[in-house]
């Protein structure tokens, strides 16, 4: 955990954070895009949609990691940074599911009344979300701590385990209208130059912005560690 | 070695042993799949089913059957203070494979069970009864390997209710729609064996990879 002497630097790392994030926001609804039919303006949404799966997968990366790293260590702090680091990531799932609903459903879907069409990376995305769903109820039915933070982390990583076979599952099943699968064009070929100006700003911007949020609520949880021995809110 | 598999053989055979006793994880999970199929039958009425819809439907009455009948496994050691016992007299990995292959014998007999209810009630029309028999074999084998990890986790819970399906089904997404294509194809105009071996892979490297998973992990869960 950061100490008072690196409160500065965190100060200042978070600013640049905040004031880059602010001028992708800025430049994702301001700066000239090339118009295509049907796309039109919502193709602005590449710069938050795709964003929060990148924030998504990070961030369930963060959690596994410190998932094992509390079952090796038991230190109470990793099995803060697993939870903390789920529970930020399933936020950022939730709005890119959210923006991609409404992404398809005027673009992909336009004129068949359809939400939701299982789409295989909607699909995983989804699933994702349910296996944190479980992961956060099952850490409300411990009392003791140190117990559940030890179920949960196994639980975690038992869960991580089946995610890969829905990468040959689900596509085999449902074709995707996503860029780069079945033989649709890759997402280098159909982004203009000058998105990609404000896209890849945009996805540095969003995990930064996650990590600012993480940080923040894993000192949180650290203080009401120490003061109440417990770190569940 | 030979001492791995005496234990793992002892815990199995106490499993049985007080089973035969008692017979209520039998009687629990086979009158759980007797009424379900009922309901099933019912509620579907004298509509036309597809093939498709059956095989989800017989898949769905499996797998719930699993995440219901199946939490008593840890449970009852807990409730009757017989786990200490346990821990003290073999390892961990002996218990968990002692259990799911206690959990796996119950497992088989559900699909029995329910593929004669689904043939009697449903009217299920088996191309290639050895094909569907292998599809509910193997995919009983990951159920059961996932479900006997989670019933250990839900027994260590102080606030236990129905907890084992909100932790089952999220890791059993990938089963299930790879056990319900393959059963189809075991059916009346779905497919073939060839048609057939592709989820049938992913049925095993399933099955594998929980197993692999699950005594990895146990330990955490197990031990205090």
């Amino acid at each position: 955990m950061s100490s008072p002497t690196n409160v500065g630097r965190y100060r200042i790392v978070r600013n640049v954070i905040l004031a880059w994030l602010t001028a992708v926001v800025l430049a994702a609804f301001l700066m000239d895009i090339p118009r295509i039919n049907i796309l039109e303006h919502t193709a602005r949404n590449l710069y938050f949609h795709v964003p929060m799966w990148f924030t998504m997968m990070s961030a369930v990366l963060v959690s596994a990691v410190h998932s094992v790293t509390y079952l090796r260590s038991g230190r109470p702090l990793c099995d803060i940074r697993a939870l903390q680091a789920a529970r930020v990531g399933f936020a950022f799932g939730v709005l890119g599911l959210i923006t991609g609903i409404a992404w398809a459903k005027f673009t992909w879907y336009v004129g068949t009344d359809v939400w939701w069409n299982f789409d295989p990376r909607q699909t995983m995305a989804a699933l994702q979300l349910v296996i944190y769903g479980a992961y956060f109820v099952l850490r409300s039915a411990f009392d003791d701590p140190e117990r559940r933070a030890r179920v949960a982390a196994a639980y975690n990583l038992f869960a991580a385990l089946t995610v890969p076979f829905l990468l040959y599952v689900v596509p085999r099943q449902l074709t995707s209208l996503h860029p780069g699968a079945d033989g649709n064009p890759a997402f280098s070929d159909i982004t203009a130059p000058a998105m990609r100006l404000v896209f890849y700003p945009a996805v540095i911007g969003f995990i930064g912005l996650f990590w600012i949020l993480y940080t923040q609520r894993v000192r949180l949880a650290a203080v009401r560690l120490r003061l109440a021995g417990d770190a569940e809110d | 070695m030979q001492h791995w598999l005496t234990g793992t053989w002892s815990v199995l055979a106490k499993d049985i042993q007080l089973e035969f006793r008692t017979r209520y994880a039998l009687n629990l999970l086979l009158m759980f799949v007797v009424s379900s199929v009922f309901v099933v039958a019912l509620g579907i009425g004298r509509d036309v089913v597809t093939p498709g819809v059956k095989a989800g439907l017989l898949w769905i009455v499996v797998f719930f059957s699993a995440a219901i009948g199946l939490g008593r496994s840890f449970v009852s050691e807990e409730e009757s203070g017989t786990s200490l016992i346990l821990r003290m007299n073999v390892r961990g990995s002996m218990v968990y494979v002692g259990k799911f292959l206690f959990n796996y014998l119950l497992l088989l007999a559900v699909d029995v069970v329910t593929t004669l209810g689904f043939v009697l009630l449903l009217n299920l029309d088996v191309a290639q009864a050895g094909l569907l028999a292998l599809v509910l074999a193997l995919g009983s084998l990951g159920l059961a390997g996932a479900t006997t990890l989670l019933s250990a986790i839900i027994a260590r819970a102080s606030n236990r209710g129905p907890l084992l399906p909100v932790l089952a089904f999220p890791v059993l997404f990938p089963l299930l729609m790879t056990v319900v294509p393959a059963a189809v194809a075991a059916l009346e105009g779905g497919g073939s064996w060839a048609s057939a071996a592709g989820d049938l892979r992913v049925i095993i490297a399933f099955a594998g990879t929980v197993i692999t998973g699950a005594i990895l992990l146990f330990d955490y869960i197990w031990e205090d």
